[in-house]
Protein backbone atom coordinates (compact mmCIF):
# COMPACT_ATOMS: atom_id res chain seq x y z
CA UNK A 1 0.00 0.00 0.00
CA UNK A 2 2.40 2.68 1.18
CA UNK A 3 4.88 3.66 -1.45
CA UNK A 4 8.55 3.79 -0.47
CA UNK A 5 9.79 7.23 0.56
CA UNK A 6 10.77 9.24 -2.47
CA UNK A 7 14.46 9.96 -2.94
CA UNK A 8 13.93 13.65 -3.33
CA UNK A 9 11.87 14.57 -0.30
CA UNK A 10 12.65 18.25 -0.62
CA UNK A 11 10.12 18.77 -3.35
CA UNK A 12 7.70 16.08 -2.29
CA UNK A 13 4.45 16.20 -0.37
CA UNK A 14 5.18 14.42 2.86
CA UNK A 15 2.83 12.42 5.04
CA UNK A 16 2.89 13.98 8.49
CA UNK A 17 1.35 12.81 11.76
CA UNK A 18 0.49 15.71 14.05
CA UNK A 19 0.76 14.80 17.72
CA UNK A 20 -0.60 17.26 20.27
CA UNK A 21 -2.56 16.64 23.45
CA UNK A 22 -4.44 19.91 23.09
CA UNK A 23 -7.05 19.70 20.32
CA UNK A 24 -6.77 23.38 19.35
CA UNK A 25 -3.04 23.11 19.03
CA UNK A 26 -3.43 19.94 16.97
CA UNK A 27 -5.79 21.72 14.57
CA UNK A 28 -3.47 24.72 14.29
CA UNK A 29 -0.41 22.59 13.61
CA UNK A 30 -2.38 20.50 11.11
CA UNK A 31 -3.22 23.66 9.22
CA UNK A 32 0.44 24.74 9.18
CA UNK A 33 1.43 21.34 7.78
CA UNK A 34 -1.32 21.35 5.13
CA UNK A 35 -0.59 24.91 4.05
CA UNK A 36 3.06 23.93 3.55
CA UNK A 37 1.81 21.41 0.98
CA UNK A 38 2.00 18.25 3.07
CA UNK A 39 -0.63 15.67 3.90
CA UNK A 40 -1.79 15.26 7.48
CA UNK A 41 -2.34 11.56 8.23
CA UNK A 42 -3.57 9.65 11.29
CA UNK A 43 -1.11 8.28 13.82
CA UNK A 44 -1.64 4.67 12.71
CA UNK A 45 -1.15 5.48 8.99
CA UNK A 46 2.12 5.26 7.12
CA UNK A 47 3.92 8.57 7.60
CA UNK A 48 7.26 10.18 6.80
CA UNK A 49 7.50 12.45 9.83
CA UNK A 50 5.79 12.99 13.17
CA UNK A 51 5.32 16.62 14.21
CA UNK A 52 4.95 16.63 17.99
CA UNK A 53 3.92 19.41 20.32
CA UNK A 54 6.42 18.83 23.14
CA UNK A 55 7.99 15.40 23.36
CA UNK A 56 6.83 12.78 20.88
CA UNK A 57 4.61 9.82 21.75
CA UNK A 58 6.44 7.03 23.58
CA UNK A 59 7.76 4.25 21.39
CA UNK A 60 7.42 6.29 18.20
CA UNK A 61 9.92 4.96 15.66
CA UNK A 62 9.35 7.41 12.81
CA UNK A 63 11.45 10.61 12.73
CA UNK A 64 10.04 13.25 15.08
CA UNK A 65 10.13 17.02 14.83
CA UNK A 66 9.50 18.21 18.38
CA UNK A 67 8.22 21.69 19.21
CA UNK A 68 9.63 22.67 22.58
CA UNK A 69 10.20 19.11 23.84
CA UNK A 70 12.83 18.28 26.43
CA UNK A 71 14.37 15.37 24.53
CA UNK A 72 17.34 16.85 22.70
CA UNK A 73 18.09 13.53 21.02
CA UNK A 74 15.19 13.67 18.59
CA UNK A 75 16.01 14.30 14.91
CA UNK A 76 14.22 17.66 14.89
CA UNK A 77 14.10 20.02 17.86
CA UNK A 78 12.43 23.42 17.41
CA UNK A 79 11.06 25.89 19.92
CA UNK A 80 7.39 25.75 20.86
CA UNK A 81 6.95 29.04 19.02
CA UNK A 82 8.54 27.92 15.74
CA UNK A 83 7.02 29.71 12.75
CA UNK A 84 5.40 27.89 9.78
CA UNK A 85 8.53 28.28 7.62
CA UNK A 86 10.70 26.69 10.26
CA UNK A 87 8.22 23.84 10.77
CA UNK A 88 8.05 23.16 7.02
CA UNK A 89 11.84 23.30 6.64
CA UNK A 90 12.33 21.02 9.65
CA UNK A 91 9.80 18.44 8.39
CA UNK A 92 11.53 18.28 5.01
CA UNK A 93 15.02 18.15 6.50
CA UNK A 94 14.17 15.40 8.98
CA UNK A 95 12.42 13.37 6.27
CA UNK A 96 15.63 13.64 4.26
CA UNK A 97 17.58 12.17 7.16
CA UNK A 98 19.08 15.38 8.51
CA UNK A 99 19.10 16.69 12.08
CA UNK A 100 17.52 20.04 12.89
CA UNK A 101 18.59 22.19 15.83
CA UNK A 102 18.16 25.81 16.88
CA UNK A 103 21.30 27.94 16.96
CA UNK A 104 20.82 28.45 20.73
CA UNK A 105 21.14 24.69 21.22
CA UNK A 106 24.69 24.92 19.91
CA UNK A 107 25.30 27.73 22.34
CA UNK A 108 23.99 25.75 25.29
CA UNK A 109 26.47 23.93 27.45
CA UNK A 110 27.46 24.26 31.03
CA UNK A 111 28.68 27.80 31.35
CA UNK A 112 29.58 30.56 33.69
CA UNK A 113 26.97 32.86 35.19
CA UNK A 114 26.84 35.88 32.91
CA UNK A 115 26.80 39.22 34.60
CA UNK A 116 26.83 42.64 33.01
CA UNK A 117 29.55 45.11 34.03
CA UNK A 118 28.38 47.74 36.48
CA UNK A 119 28.59 50.66 34.08
CA UNK A 120 26.34 48.87 31.56
CA UNK A 121 23.56 48.01 34.01
CA UNK A 122 20.23 49.58 33.13
CA UNK A 123 18.18 51.62 35.61
CA UNK A 124 14.55 50.70 36.40
CA UNK A 125 13.43 53.70 34.30
CA UNK A 126 15.50 52.50 31.35
CA UNK A 127 13.88 49.07 31.64
CA UNK A 128 10.47 50.75 31.45
CA UNK A 129 11.55 52.64 28.34
CA UNK A 130 12.79 49.36 26.85
CA UNK A 131 9.47 47.65 27.54
CA UNK A 132 7.76 50.47 25.65
CA UNK A 133 10.27 50.18 22.78
CA UNK A 134 9.51 46.46 22.62
CA UNK A 135 5.85 47.36 22.06
CA UNK A 136 6.90 49.56 19.15
CA UNK A 137 5.92 52.81 20.87
CA UNK A 138 7.16 56.16 19.60
CA UNK A 139 9.11 58.53 21.84
CA UNK A 140 6.02 60.70 22.10
CA UNK A 141 3.88 57.77 23.23
CA UNK A 142 6.54 56.72 25.73
CA UNK A 143 6.64 60.24 27.15
CA UNK A 144 2.89 60.13 27.63
CA UNK A 145 2.91 56.68 29.22
CA UNK A 146 5.72 57.42 31.65
CA UNK A 147 4.56 60.99 32.23
CA UNK A 148 7.96 62.49 31.40
CA UNK A 149 9.13 65.01 28.80
CA UNK A 150 10.03 64.04 25.25
CA UNK A 151 13.52 65.33 25.95
CA UNK A 152 13.88 62.95 28.90
CA UNK A 153 12.66 60.01 26.82
CA UNK A 154 15.33 60.76 24.19
CA UNK A 155 17.92 60.95 26.94
CA UNK A 156 16.87 57.52 28.28
CA UNK A 157 16.75 55.94 24.81
CA UNK A 158 20.28 57.16 24.07
CA UNK A 159 21.51 55.83 27.38
CA UNK A 160 19.87 52.44 26.68
CA UNK A 161 21.53 52.31 23.25
CA UNK A 162 24.91 53.14 24.73
CA UNK A 163 24.66 50.61 27.57
CA UNK A 164 23.48 47.82 25.29
CA UNK A 165 25.76 48.70 22.39
CA UNK A 166 22.75 48.96 20.08
CA UNK A 167 22.27 51.20 17.04
CA UNK A 168 18.57 50.67 16.42
CA UNK A 169 15.47 50.20 18.55
CA UNK A 170 15.06 46.65 17.30
CA UNK A 171 18.63 45.82 18.18
CA UNK A 172 18.21 47.33 21.65
CA UNK A 173 15.09 45.26 22.29
CA UNK A 174 16.80 42.07 21.06
CA UNK A 175 19.93 42.65 23.14
CA UNK A 176 17.92 43.49 26.25
CA UNK A 177 15.83 40.36 25.90
CA UNK A 178 18.94 38.23 25.46
CA UNK A 179 20.45 39.82 28.54
CA UNK A 180 17.28 39.15 30.50
CA UNK A 181 17.22 35.54 29.33
CA UNK A 182 20.78 34.86 30.47
CA UNK A 183 21.01 37.07 33.50
CA UNK A 184 17.71 36.67 35.30
CA UNK A 185 18.30 34.45 38.29
CA UNK A 186 15.62 32.74 40.29
CA UNK A 187 16.02 32.63 44.00
CA UNK B 1 71.78 -1.27 19.30
CA UNK B 2 68.60 -0.43 21.14
CA UNK B 3 70.23 0.61 24.40
CA UNK B 4 68.89 4.11 23.86
CA UNK B 5 65.15 3.88 24.62
CA UNK B 6 62.88 5.42 22.02
CA UNK B 7 61.12 8.18 23.95
CA UNK B 8 58.16 8.41 21.61
CA UNK B 9 57.51 4.68 21.86
CA UNK B 10 57.80 4.88 25.64
CA UNK B 11 55.38 7.79 25.77
CA UNK B 12 52.95 5.96 23.53
CA UNK B 13 53.20 2.72 25.51
CA UNK B 14 52.72 4.58 28.77
CA UNK B 15 49.55 6.19 27.42
CA UNK B 16 48.16 2.92 26.11
CA UNK B 17 48.86 1.28 29.48
CA UNK B 18 47.06 4.12 31.27
CA UNK B 19 44.03 3.83 29.02
CA UNK B 20 43.91 0.07 29.51
CA UNK B 21 43.98 0.60 33.27
CA UNK B 22 41.27 3.26 33.03
CA UNK B 23 38.87 0.89 31.31
CA UNK B 24 37.04 0.13 34.53
CA UNK B 25 36.78 3.83 35.38
CA UNK B 26 34.08 4.31 32.74
CA UNK B 27 30.67 2.89 31.84
CA UNK B 28 28.51 3.57 28.80
CA UNK B 29 25.07 4.97 29.61
CA UNK B 30 22.74 3.83 26.84
CA UNK B 31 20.47 6.45 25.25
CA UNK B 32 17.89 6.21 22.50
CA UNK B 33 18.81 5.70 18.83
CA UNK B 34 21.86 3.55 19.61
CA UNK B 35 23.72 6.44 21.18
CA UNK B 36 25.40 6.54 24.54
CA UNK B 37 27.01 8.85 27.05
CA UNK B 38 29.96 8.13 29.31
CA UNK B 39 29.69 7.80 33.06
CA UNK B 40 32.47 7.67 35.65
CA UNK B 41 32.59 4.60 37.87
CA UNK B 42 32.96 6.74 40.97
CA UNK B 43 32.33 4.06 43.57
CA UNK B 44 31.24 0.45 43.19
CA UNK B 45 27.65 1.64 43.75
CA UNK B 46 27.77 5.12 42.15
CA UNK B 47 28.22 6.27 38.57
CA UNK B 48 28.76 10.00 37.99
CA UNK B 49 27.49 11.56 34.75
CA UNK B 50 27.03 14.92 33.05
CA UNK B 51 23.61 16.15 34.18
CA UNK B 52 23.00 18.43 31.19
CA UNK B 53 23.23 15.58 28.70
CA UNK B 54 21.37 12.91 30.65
CA UNK B 55 17.74 12.57 29.46
CA UNK B 56 15.05 12.97 32.11
CA UNK B 57 14.44 9.31 32.74
CA UNK B 58 14.48 7.32 35.97
CA UNK B 59 16.34 4.29 34.73
CA UNK B 60 19.15 3.60 32.28
CA UNK B 61 21.06 0.62 30.94
CA UNK B 62 24.78 0.68 31.58
CA UNK B 63 27.51 -1.19 29.77
CA UNK B 64 30.27 -1.81 32.30
CA UNK B 65 33.92 -2.62 31.63
CA UNK B 66 34.12 -5.96 29.85
CA UNK B 67 30.69 -5.54 28.27
CA UNK B 68 28.27 -6.67 30.99
CA UNK B 69 24.96 -4.83 30.84
CA UNK B 70 23.26 -3.71 34.03
CA UNK B 71 20.44 -1.36 34.89
CA UNK B 72 20.90 1.72 37.02
CA UNK B 73 18.47 4.16 38.59
CA UNK B 74 18.98 7.89 38.78
CA UNK B 75 19.88 8.59 42.42
CA UNK B 76 20.21 12.34 42.16
CA UNK B 77 20.80 15.24 39.81
CA UNK B 78 22.19 18.71 40.36
CA UNK B 79 21.94 20.98 37.31
CA UNK B 80 23.79 23.75 39.15
CA UNK B 81 27.05 21.77 39.18
CA UNK B 82 26.17 19.55 36.19
CA UNK B 83 26.50 16.38 38.27
CA UNK B 84 24.10 13.44 38.17
CA UNK B 85 24.55 10.13 39.95
CA UNK B 86 23.18 6.73 39.02
CA UNK B 87 22.98 3.68 41.25
CA UNK B 88 23.61 0.37 39.45
CA UNK B 89 21.36 -2.52 40.47
CA UNK B 90 24.44 -4.62 41.26
CA UNK B 91 27.80 -3.27 42.46
CA UNK B 92 30.51 -3.01 39.82
CA UNK B 93 34.27 -2.77 39.65
CA UNK B 94 35.58 0.72 40.22
CA UNK B 95 39.11 2.02 40.49
CA UNK B 96 40.22 4.14 43.42
CA UNK B 97 40.13 7.75 42.26
CA UNK B 98 42.59 10.30 43.58
CA UNK B 99 42.27 13.97 42.79
CA UNK B 100 44.86 15.46 40.47
CA UNK B 101 46.10 19.02 40.44
CA UNK B 102 45.22 20.93 37.26
CA UNK B 103 48.15 22.91 35.83
CA UNK B 104 47.98 24.95 32.67
CA UNK B 105 49.98 23.25 29.94
CA UNK B 106 50.01 19.83 31.63
CA UNK B 107 49.03 16.76 29.64
CA UNK B 108 45.39 15.70 30.01
CA UNK B 109 44.09 12.25 29.10
CA UNK B 110 40.30 12.06 28.66
CA UNK B 111 38.67 8.63 28.78
CA UNK B 112 35.32 7.75 27.29
CA UNK B 113 33.26 4.57 27.07
CA UNK B 114 33.14 2.91 23.66
CA UNK B 115 29.71 1.42 24.30
CA UNK B 116 30.88 -2.19 24.20
CA UNK B 117 32.73 -2.38 27.50
CA UNK B 118 35.96 -0.78 26.35
CA UNK B 119 37.50 2.65 26.62
CA UNK B 120 38.14 5.39 24.10
CA UNK B 121 40.90 7.93 24.67
CA UNK B 122 41.71 11.56 23.88
CA UNK B 123 44.96 13.33 24.56
CA UNK B 124 45.52 17.05 24.96
CA UNK B 125 46.54 19.76 27.37
CA UNK B 126 45.04 21.65 30.23
CA UNK B 127 44.30 24.83 28.30
CA UNK B 128 43.81 27.07 31.30
CA UNK B 129 43.13 26.93 35.01
CA UNK B 130 41.29 29.59 36.96
CA UNK B 131 39.72 30.17 40.35
CA UNK B 132 36.31 28.93 41.51
CA UNK B 133 33.32 30.10 39.47
CA UNK B 134 29.53 30.16 39.55
CA UNK B 135 27.60 28.40 36.82
CA UNK B 136 24.67 30.03 35.07
CA UNK B 137 22.48 27.77 37.20
CA UNK B 138 23.96 29.14 40.39
CA UNK B 139 26.25 26.27 41.42
CA UNK B 140 29.76 26.74 42.76
CA UNK B 141 32.50 24.98 40.78
CA UNK B 142 35.75 24.70 42.70
CA UNK B 143 38.11 25.54 39.83
CA UNK B 144 37.92 26.62 36.25
CA UNK B 145 39.57 23.87 34.15
CA UNK B 146 39.43 24.39 30.40
CA UNK B 147 40.84 21.57 28.30
CA UNK B 148 42.45 21.53 24.89
CA UNK B 149 41.08 18.04 24.31
CA UNK B 150 38.71 17.09 21.55
CA UNK B 151 36.06 15.15 23.47
CA UNK B 152 33.25 13.50 21.47
CA UNK B 153 29.56 13.61 22.43
CA UNK B 154 29.64 9.97 23.53
CA UNK B 155 32.67 10.59 25.70
CA UNK B 156 31.18 13.42 27.71
CA UNK B 157 31.06 12.55 31.42
CA UNK B 158 34.24 10.49 31.45
CA UNK B 159 37.23 11.10 33.71
CA UNK B 160 40.15 13.31 32.72
CA UNK B 161 43.53 12.22 34.11
CA UNK B 162 46.79 14.06 34.53
CA UNK B 163 50.20 12.53 33.77
CA UNK B 164 50.49 11.21 37.31
CA UNK B 165 47.20 9.33 37.05
CA UNK B 166 45.35 11.83 39.25
CA UNK B 167 41.78 12.64 38.21
CA UNK B 168 41.31 16.28 37.21
CA UNK B 169 37.56 15.84 36.96
CA UNK B 170 34.71 14.88 34.67
CA UNK B 171 34.73 16.06 31.06
CA UNK B 172 31.76 18.11 29.87
CA UNK B 173 30.84 20.79 27.34
CA UNK B 174 30.70 24.48 28.05
CA UNK B 175 29.19 27.04 25.66
CA UNK B 176 30.14 26.70 21.97
CA UNK B 177 31.49 23.21 22.44
CA UNK B 178 34.31 24.24 24.75
CA UNK B 179 35.53 21.22 26.72
CA UNK B 180 35.84 21.77 30.45
CA UNK B 181 36.29 19.55 33.48
CA UNK B 182 34.06 19.57 36.54
CA UNK B 183 36.81 19.32 39.16
CA UNK B 184 37.17 16.19 41.28
CA UNK B 185 36.84 18.40 44.38
CA UNK B 186 33.37 19.52 43.22
CA UNK B 187 32.29 15.93 42.56
CA UNK B 188 33.62 14.87 45.99
CA UNK B 189 31.60 17.65 47.60
CA UNK B 190 28.36 17.13 45.69
CA UNK B 191 28.09 13.33 45.40
CA UNK B 192 27.58 12.62 49.14
CA UNK B 193 24.73 15.16 49.27
CA UNK B 194 23.12 13.76 46.12
CA UNK B 195 23.56 10.24 47.47
CA UNK B 196 21.82 11.19 50.72
CA UNK B 197 18.98 13.42 49.45
CA UNK B 198 18.79 12.91 45.69
CA UNK B 199 19.27 16.62 45.18
CA UNK B 200 21.19 19.61 46.46
CA UNK B 201 19.04 21.50 48.90
CA UNK B 202 18.99 25.24 48.27
CA UNK B 203 17.33 28.19 49.86
CA UNK B 204 14.40 29.81 48.10
CA UNK B 205 12.59 33.14 48.26
CA UNK B 206 10.37 32.78 45.21
CA UNK B 207 11.63 35.70 43.14
CA UNK B 208 13.28 36.28 39.75
CA UNK B 209 16.05 38.86 39.96
CA UNK B 210 17.94 41.00 37.48
CA UNK B 211 20.86 43.30 38.32
CA UNK B 212 20.03 46.98 37.78
CA UNK B 213 21.73 50.31 38.31
CA UNK B 214 20.35 52.24 41.27
CA UNK B 215 18.86 55.53 39.96
CA UNK B 216 21.18 58.50 40.56
CA UNK B 217 18.72 60.20 42.89
CA UNK B 218 18.78 57.21 45.24
CA UNK B 219 22.47 56.36 45.23
CA UNK B 220 23.22 58.34 48.33
CA UNK B 221 20.46 56.89 50.49
CA UNK B 222 21.07 53.40 49.08
CA UNK B 223 24.83 53.79 49.53
CA UNK B 224 25.49 51.59 46.50
CA UNK B 225 25.31 51.89 42.74
CA UNK B 226 23.64 48.60 41.84
CA UNK B 227 21.21 46.06 43.23
CA UNK B 228 18.93 43.20 42.21
CA UNK B 229 15.51 44.17 40.93
CA UNK B 230 12.64 41.81 41.61
CA UNK B 231 11.23 40.96 38.16
CA UNK B 232 8.53 38.60 39.40
CA UNK B 233 7.31 37.08 42.66
CA UNK B 234 6.07 33.50 43.00
CA UNK B 235 2.61 33.45 44.53
CA UNK B 236 2.63 32.06 48.06
CA UNK B 237 6.46 31.98 48.21
CA UNK B 238 8.46 33.43 51.12
CA UNK B 239 9.02 36.74 49.31
CA UNK B 240 5.31 37.11 48.54
CA UNK B 241 4.42 36.35 52.15
CA UNK B 242 6.84 39.03 53.30
CA UNK B 243 5.13 41.53 51.00
CA UNK B 244 7.98 41.86 48.49
CA UNK B 245 6.75 43.30 45.21
CA UNK B 246 7.90 43.19 41.60
CA UNK B 247 9.95 46.34 41.05
CA UNK B 248 11.58 46.32 44.50
CA UNK B 249 15.36 46.61 44.26
CA UNK B 250 17.19 44.42 46.76
CA UNK B 251 20.29 46.20 48.06
CA UNK B 252 21.61 43.75 50.60
CA UNK B 253 20.93 40.40 52.25
CA UNK B 254 21.82 40.29 55.95
CA UNK B 255 24.24 43.13 55.34
CA UNK B 256 25.96 41.60 52.30
CA UNK B 257 25.62 44.04 49.38
CA UNK B 258 23.55 42.52 46.55
CA UNK B 259 25.48 44.13 43.70
CA UNK B 260 25.35 40.86 41.85
CA UNK B 261 23.62 37.55 42.31
CA UNK B 262 26.79 35.61 43.04
CA UNK B 263 27.62 37.95 45.92
CA UNK B 264 24.56 36.77 47.83
CA UNK B 265 24.41 33.17 46.57
CA UNK B 266 26.22 31.85 49.64
CA UNK B 267 23.40 33.10 51.86
CA UNK B 268 21.09 30.56 50.22
CA UNK B 269 22.90 27.26 50.64
CA UNK B 270 21.41 24.12 52.20
CA UNK B 271 21.97 25.49 55.71
CA UNK B 272 19.90 28.61 54.98
CA UNK B 273 16.54 26.83 54.87
CA UNK B 274 14.27 28.02 57.67
CA UNK B 275 16.54 30.94 58.56
CA UNK B 276 15.26 34.52 58.78
CA UNK B 277 17.02 37.10 56.60
CA UNK B 278 16.86 40.87 56.47
CA UNK B 279 16.50 42.25 52.98
CA UNK B 280 17.33 45.91 52.55
CA UNK B 281 15.52 47.22 49.51
CA UNK B 282 14.30 50.25 47.61
CA UNK B 283 10.57 50.58 47.07
CA UNK B 284 9.02 53.68 45.46
CA UNK B 285 12.09 55.74 46.17
CA UNK B 286 12.42 54.73 49.83
CA UNK B 287 15.00 52.45 51.41
CA UNK B 288 13.44 49.95 53.81
CA UNK B 289 14.17 46.59 55.41
CA UNK B 290 11.94 43.56 55.09
CA UNK B 291 12.40 40.30 56.95
CA UNK B 292 11.54 36.98 55.38
CA UNK B 293 12.14 33.30 56.10
CA UNK B 294 14.06 31.25 53.54
CA UNK B 295 12.19 28.18 52.32
CA UNK B 296 13.49 25.22 50.36
CA UNK B 297 13.70 25.35 46.59
CA UNK B 298 11.91 22.55 44.82
CA UNK B 299 13.11 21.11 41.54
CA UNK B 300 12.16 23.24 38.56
Amino acid sequence: MSEPASKSVVAARLRVVVHAVDALRRTALGRVVAEAGHIVVDAQDAADVVLADGDGPRGETRPIVSLGGADQDLPGVLSRHADPNQIDAAIRAVAAGLLVRLPEAMDSGFGVMRETDGHALLTPRELEVLAALAEGMTNKAIARRLNISLHTVKFHVESVFRKLGARTRTEAVAKASERRRYETMTL
Amino acid sequence: MTDQPDLLAQFSNALATRVEAAKNAVVAIRLAHGRHLTGMAWRSDIVVASEQSLPRKDEFELVAAGGSVLTAKIAGRDPSTNIAILRPATPMASPSITAGEARTGAVALAIGADGAGGASARLGLVNLVGPEWHSSRGGLIDRRIVLDVNVGRREEGGPVFDAGGGCLGMSTFGPRGQVIAIPTATIERVVPQLDKDGRIARGWLGVALQAVAVPDALRESADQSSGLMVMSVVEGGPAAQAGILAGDIILSVDGTPAHRFRKIARHFGADSIGRKVDLRLIRSGTVMTVQTTIAERHAA
